[in-house]
């Protein structure tokens, strides 16, 4: 293996720990605003290092533009999806969980 | 077709280029499907300037931006990780009113979008004056983070921001 591939399996398996929190946090968090939280924010990191680590793997500057396409669609569909279901839950009068 | 907008010719240009890049990637430089990229890229450009108007977005600001959004974004993964793992969960959410400063339009729909993807922070509703941002812990230092963030978006954007009401 060479340090490309050493720095590529440290990336997936890093972004795949940030996939596991996102899923903790959609399990343990207590309501649906909490829950956007962790799936927003780790899922967009997983998927930025999955998405670097699989980077380092290609050959062509038009594949891996293709990967930096994927995640920034997929930053936006998070951010817009997670927005409307946030606004969604307040107008059905959904109160936030509180300590 | 009457457009409610203005396009000017550099606007034209820059998404030429931009949905050429685009098509280029997507074909991963095929040369075969150039002819279906020359009509999907005109037919995208036509449609954006009938949807989008001009979006005068000042580039060096822009790429000084990238930085700090991937940075923060980064912390904004590993506080939510640290706190799905923790044993006690430490979280203390709650639902902030934030006076908005920049223009309406698309800075305020980025704003609120960027605000999702940063630490501790998600755009619930955007209203006219105000984003309400819900919290994952009201103790940290949010609001001044939120103003620096405003300031960045603005300058991106190439817009100036209002002055806010102290007294409000």
């Amino acid at each position: 293996m060479t340090t490309s591939d050493y720095l590529s399996v440290a990336l997936l398996t890093t972004g795949g720990l940030f996939f596991l929190a996102g899923t903790f946090g959609l399990l343990r968090f207590p309501d649906v605003f909490t829950r956007l939280h962790a799936l927003t924010k780790a899922d967009n990191v997983g998927l930025g290092l999955t998405v670097a680590g699989l980077a380092l793997q290609v050959d062509s500057w038009a594949v891996a533009g293709k990967l930096l396409l994927i995640w920034l669609l997929a930053l936006l569909a998070g951010a817009t999806v997670s927005y409307l279901i946030a606004q969604g839950a307040l107008r059905l009068g959904i109160r936030p969980w509180k300590r | 077709m009457k457009l409610s907008h203005q396009v000017d010719w550099s606007t034209i240009v820059s998404r030429v280029l931009l949905f050429s890049l685009v098509w280029w990637v997507l074909s991963e430089g095929n040369a075969e499907s150039v002819w279906i990229g020359v009509a999907a890229v005109s037919f995208a450009v036509i449609v954006s300037a009938m949807l989008l108007p001009p979006v005068p977005l000042i580039w060096h600001e822009l790429f000084m931006f990238v930085p700090f959004f991937l940075w923060r974004s980064l912390q904004g993964g590993v506080d939510v990780a640290r706190r799905a793992f923790h044993p006690r969960m430490p979280i203390t959410p709650e639902l902030l009113d934030y006076p908005l400063r920049l223009p309406p339009g698309l800075p305020r729909v980025m704003l609120a979008n960027i605000v999702s993807l940063l630490p501790g922070t998600l755009s619930a509703t955007l209203n006219r004056e105000v984003l309400k941002i819900h919290v994952l812990d009201g103790e940290a230092a949010l609001l001044a983070n939120l103003d620096t963030l405003e300031e960045r978006v603005g300058k991106v954007c190439g817009v100036s921001l209002a002055p806010r009401h102290e007294d409000e």
